[in-house]
């Protein structure tokens, strides 16, 4: 990429004398300052000392201060109407956030400034301070001592309370300051059971729950407890002597349906209809009611009465009404001292990123007064217009909202209260020049609504927007640019064959079958999978019909992190490699290095492909799937093979196309010379993995959406009869995987290794094995997951083909400190852009390009 | 002017203040049923599904609550009417924007639709009406097959496929306009009508080629009358039987049309909203739909009936002006 640095270099004596008032007071009288005056950012601060008092001529290089004025032209196509911390739904609706709010951790490349010894520079991230001060400090003993009302298990000693410092100069764009009371304030205000908030359910509930949050956000709130919690039944209930109508069906759980008061749940006399959304209208049973579901399924004698128990209960109040908010896990604990007691125990990167992410901090003065209560029959019921428009807006990261008009746009500029522009921990070392840069070169952030892709693709060619996210027609001819950037993706696409066999005899004994012309049980061969494993080029696929993507050749890409504390990938490490390498069959002793076999490996051996045919049409011929009475050696039968298609698209049609001209020459001299077909299926819709699964269609090309930091979990998704593809042909749990770690031979089952690894105490032959995480040991679990993934392999099931991703290309006007991609990092964000023009050179630049640039 | 003179025109005035107010009352009556068989066919709706594990349904079912929703359906009427009437409140958004209020909404997307479809009646208006007469008076020549021809094509091709032309030759190639309006609230400024223009333009092709064939149809049609004969037999130019006798007639036609238009304009701007990213009720009211908000919808539905009512008493009172013949709540 050509970088052509402006940036002027400024004598640390100017920026001492630049250097600025306390940010909190001085913001509070001057709300509207301008951006991008630069002042903001040429102040630095020791960041072993950090807390407000900034300072200079530390250790620490100055920072390059830019010169000229630089803004960053965003797209969205849903543009934010509340991003209210408390109160929003979905992540457009979160865009404005990640401008406007910091967190007590945060995630920054490693560098010269940030090291992590035997890493190079920006292969990675490290955690500092934000807006805490330093590390917290595990207070688990003492607070389990002073506070039993928090419940810390007795034989916990460390992870549920956690002591953080705050910074002295945090504040709110408003001047408003941010102390450990602000915090408190503004979790009792998410909790609040008056105001329904709807992301209170993120503090309260799951692994990062606060303790005690659910007790005060849920008190007095009626709930659903089944027969089984409450430890009685239908029958014993009623001879209490209570009704019917005490009785309640859990439509939720039971049926994926609310009631018509919105309640999860209804009594069993309860006969209103609610509409099953699931179902068609006009279906049967697109309306059902509590009454209908119990007579009809759950009552004595009815179908689903072995899970009455589990689906019928009692109403009950979980938590009594009028919970103090005093013993919830987060107390302030001296000066500017902050306690969060979470409900598990925690530690490390989770920890830091996660729990005490403290999302929900809000300015309470400001947020009070937004509130807007509504009187209803039964009490009252709340709504709040803070941060929904400009003028309501509240910020404390480093940019804060200056514009905002509904579907259109939003202006950002720089939050000049922000502590982050003078701590000194906001920097970088950029690694082309060496040089250090305070983050944040951009000074204001401007995003319109632009719906229409074709407008976008010309405002970015005519320089007024920093990115175009590359659409399939636009491949071809940017292919090969320098501003090309790609982000390759989380999941791996696979081939999935139907492998059903009582299914698929089922329906080749249908009476329209033509068993003389058609053949489904070849596919069900290894030997056949083996074949189609190794007809494909990925990469000459990826290229013709998905050039965003990239060969996939494992069951996991090249974005899964294993040990998110260190930032190491999965595919990097030597067992993910040899694992690949196995399945392969790459004789890795033939070759320099274990990186050189892998880079040796094509998943394409066209020969190997001809082998394999040819062993399949023996093994069918023997079983008896096809013919071949005339005894030219080439199937009298076409493997025809379903393919199962949510909707007809042009992708679609194009990707069965490339498939059988493939299929056709692979097949070339073997015994399925032209006898394998890939025929589309009706348009499924949702239906179509559901299809799948039962058999009726035969070939999936689908894939899972892994966590980038679980590959771990992942593991449920081939094992879980409930989720697996391959759930009605494949039984995991008779599959067994023998590992050797830590030098004991361990043996069970596929199903019980993907337990143990996540979490789950499995016993094998008396002996309990957990290797959960925090439970094993990163490198343990490593090693389990790699003998995982060549298992599954093995299977066939599942025939790796390419890993999703997406392009986009870069305004010339800037570019990213880092070239390459991180999974968590991403590309640095607006953190790390850096420019080359500033906007008057920018708007010289694009005119003399005659107003359009050439990518 | 004769005394008799005054008296019957002065005795048309009060006719026609009659007239007026009495279409006024009679608007709001029809205002009412309207909204009323509106409001009983939305609640008679199904009301959205909520999902029941979200945390934002009980929110919700309060919402309704307060908002009468379990009640029979007058007395939800009722509600409502109260709320409007008293507080001007159109309630509270469900699905959309979530809790925030319906008319705050659309009193932020309202000036955008209405400024540029003003603009674009304005230029389109007399452009196609002067097209019209031109093609008119040039009957059966090769610029009348010209006109004609050209309007046919312009009317056939959706205004959405304009729009991308327009946007591509003066934004992106000859780059004399923004891409797509400018932010913000200066509805006035040079800068903001500079950025509407492509929008206008897109908007008017239509409309114009709509009024030429209108004006053209109409007029032909007048200048072969025979009173268009006697005009000119009794000396005046065919300039002056045109413009005196002839459009005037025509008016009677066009004006109900130029009305029409406006309206048509106005909720049907939707893909032109997109494309130049208009923040305006268009895309609001079809989004209402699509996202079962019904409460927003209501209010869309409101404003395009008092919009459509109040139109057509304009219509009917410029009769009265347009053709002295047509004598408003006159008894003969």
């Amino acid at each position: 990429m050509v970088r052509r640095s402006k940036l002027s270099r400024v004598l640390p004596a100017a920026l001492a004398a630049a250097m600025l008032v306390s940010a909190c007071s001085a913001n509070t009288e001057n709300k509207e300052t301008t951006a991008g005056t630069g002042d903001n950012t040429q102040t630095t601060a020791d960041s072993n000392n950090p807390g407000g008092e900034t300072k200079s001529g530390d250790d620490k290089p100055e920072p390059v201060v830019p010169e000229g004025h630089y803004t960053y032209y965003d797209r969205v196509v849903t543009l934010s109407s509340n991003w209210n911390p408390h109160t929003y739904k979905t992540v457009d609706e979160a865009y404005p956030q990640d401008y406007t709010r910091s967190a007590l951790y945060k995630m920054v490349f490693n560098d010269a400034s940030h090291p992590i010894a035997g890493r190079e520079d920006y292969s990675a991230y490290v955690i500092i301070p934000e807006m805490a001060t330093g590390e917290p400090v595990d207070v688990t003993a003492q607070v389990k001592k002073d506070h039993p009302e928090y419940n810390i298990p007795e034989s916990a000693e460390s992870g549920y309370a956690w002591e953080v410092t705050l910074r002295d100069d945090l504040c709110f764009d408003n001047g408003h300051k941010i102390t450990p009371d602000t915090y408190i304030e503004s979790l009792k205000r998410l909790l609040d059971p008056k105001l329904l908030n709807y992301r209170a359910s993120d503090a309260y509930d799951g692994t990062y729950a606060i303790a005690n949050a659910k007790e005060y956000a849920l008190a007095g709130v009626a709930n659903f407890k089944s027969f089984d919690d409450a430890g009685t039944d239908y029958e014993a209930y009623i001879a209490d002597g209570h009704t019917d109508d005490e009785v309640f069906v859990d439509l939720d759980g039971f049926w994926g349906v609310s009631a018509a008061n919105g309640k999860k749940y209804a009594a069993i006399t309860d006969d209103t209809m609610v509409r099953d959304p699931a179902v068609k209208e006009g279906d049967p049973e697109a309306y059902v009611s509590a009454k209908y579901l119990w007579d009809n399924y759950l009552a004595p004698g009815q179908v689903y009465e072995a899970y009455a128990s589990t689906y019928t209960g009692i109403e009950s109040v979980d938590y009594e009404a009028g919970y103090d908010f005093a013993n919830v896990g987060l107390f302030k604990s001296g000066d500017n001292k902050l306690t969060y007691v979470f409900r598990n125990s925690l530690d490390g990167f989770y920890l830091k990123i996660y729990a005490m992410d403290s999302f929900w901090l809000i300015d309470p003065e400001e947020y009070d007064k937004y509130l807007k209560e509504m009187k209803t029959a039964s009490g009252s019921v709340w709504s709040s217009t803070y941060d929904t428009n400009a003028a309501t807006a509240v910020s404390y990261g480093p940019y804060k909202v200056s514009d905002y008009q509904l579907d259109k746009s939003m202006h950002f500029v720089r939050n000049d209260s922000w502590f982050g522009y003078k701590d000194g921990n906001h920097t970088y070392v950029d690694p082309v020049d060496g040089e250090t840069y305070n983050m944040f070169m951009t000074d204001e952030i401007d995003t319109q609504v632009i719906t229409e892709t074709a407008t976008a693709k010309n405002m970015f060619l005519s320089g007024q927007l920093m990115t175009y996210g590359l659409q399939s027609e636009d491949f071809s001819e940017y292919k090969n640019s320098e501003f090309l950037k790609t982000a390759p993706g989380q999941t791996v696409f696979f081939f999935i064959f139907n492998g059903y066999k009582s299914v698929i005899e089922e329906r080749e004994a249908a009476a329209d079958f033509d068993k003389k012309t058609t053949d489904l049980e070849s596919m069900t061969l290894t030997s056949f999978r083996k074949a189609v494993a190794v007809t494909f080029d990925k990469q000459l696929m990826c290229d013709t019909l998905f050039p965003s993507n990239v060969p996939g050749y494992g069951l996991l890409g090249t974005t899964n992190i294993y040990d998110p504390e260190t930032c190491a990938y999965y595919r990097d490490t030597d067992v993910a490699k040899l694992a690949l390498c196995d399945f392969y069959s790459v004789d890795v002793s033939k070759f320099a290095s274990l990186d050189d076999a892998v880079d040796s490996i094509t998943g394409y051996d066209p020969e190997a492909a001809k082998k394999f045919f040819n062993d399949a049409f023996k093994e069918a011929l023997e079983a008896g799937f096809i013919t071949d009475e005339n005894g030219d050696g080439v199937s009298d039968q076409t493997v025809t093979i379903t393919y199962s298609v949510s909707s007809e698209t042009d992708r679609t049609n194009k990707l069965v196309e490339y498939l059988n001209e493939k299929f056709n020459d692979v097949t070339k001299g073997t015994g399925f010379e032209g006898k394998v077909k890939i025929v589309k299926s009706a348009p499924l819709g949702n239906d179509w993995s559901d299809k799948f699964r039962e058999g009726t269609v035969d070939f999936a090309f689908a894939g899972w959406n892994g966590s980038a930091m679980d590959p771990f979990g992942t593991t449920d998704v081939y094992v879980n009869p409930d989720m697996a593809y391959d759930g009605n042909w494949f039984d995991a749990t008779k599959v067994p995987m023998t590992l050797t770690l830590n030098g004991e031979e361990i043996t069970m089952s596929l199903y019980q290794w993907s337990d143990c690894l996540n979490g789950k105490t499995v016993s094998v032959d008396g002996k309990e094995y957990n290797f959960g995480y925090g439970v094993a040991d990163a490198e343990t679990r490593l090693q389990i997951l790699a003998g995982f993934e060549k298992a599954i392999l093995a299977t066939y099931d599942y025939i790796p083909m390419l890993t999703d991703g997406e392009m986009f290309l870069l305004s010339q006007k800037a570019f990213y400190v880092v070239d390459e991609y991180n999974p968590v990092m991403s590309f640095g964000g607006i953190d790390y852009l850096k420019y080359n023009y500033s906007d008057e050179e920018w708007d010289a630049y694009v005119k003399e390009q005659g107003g359009t640039l050439k990518y | 002017m004769p005394s008799g003179a005054l008296r019957c025109f002065f005795g048309g005035i009060r006719h026609m203040w009659k007239y007026a107010a009495k279409r006024i009352v009679y608007m709001f009556v029809v205002f009412f049923i309207i909204v009323l068989m509106c409001f009983v066919l939305i609640r008679m709706l199904p009301l959205p599904t909520l999902p029941p594990s979200d945390p934002h349904t009980a929110v919700v079912m309060m919402r309704r609550e307060a908002m009468g929703l379990n009640k029979p359906m007058m007395v939800q009427f009722g509600i409502f009417l109260k709320n409007v009437i008293t507080k001007f409140d159109w309630g509270l958004s469900e699905n959309l924007y979530f809790g925030q209020e319906c008319w705050s909404i659309f009193r932020q997307k309202l000036p955008a639709t209405i400024i540029v479809n003003l603009y674009s009646i304005i230029l389109s208006i007399p452009i196609g009406i002067l097209l019209g007469i031109f093609a008119a008076l040039k009957k059966n020549t090769w610029i009348d097959y010209s006109l004609s021809t050209l309007t046919m094509v312009v009317i056939s091709v959706p205004s959405f496929v304009y729009a991308f032309v327009i946007q591509y030759i003066l934004c992106y190639k000859l780059q004399w306009f923004p891409f797509v309006m400018k932010s913000g609230n200066d509805w006035f400024s040079l800068a903001m009508f500079k950025s509407m223009i492509p929008a206008v333009l897109a908007l008017s092709f239509g409309v114009i080629a709509g009024f030429t064939r209108t004006t053209r149809a109409e007029l032909v049609e007048v200048l072969g009358s025979e009173f268009m004969l006697l005009a000119r037999t009794k000396g005046l130019t065919k300039a002056q039987a045109t413009m005196r006798h002839a459009l005037r007639n025509c008016f009677v036609v066009i004006v109900p049309s130029i009305i029409g238009e406006f309206i048509g304009i106005i909720g049907g701007s939707l893909i032109i909203e997109r494309i130049f990213s208009i923040p305006g009720i268009g895309a609001l009211t079809l989004n209402s739909i699509n996202g079962l908000d019904y409460n927003i919808f209501m209010l869309s539905t409101c404003f395009y009936t008092i919009i459509g009512l109040a139109a057509n008493l304009v219509v009917d009172i410029s009769y009265g002006f347009i053709d002295p013949r047509i004598r408003m709540g006159a008894k003969k």
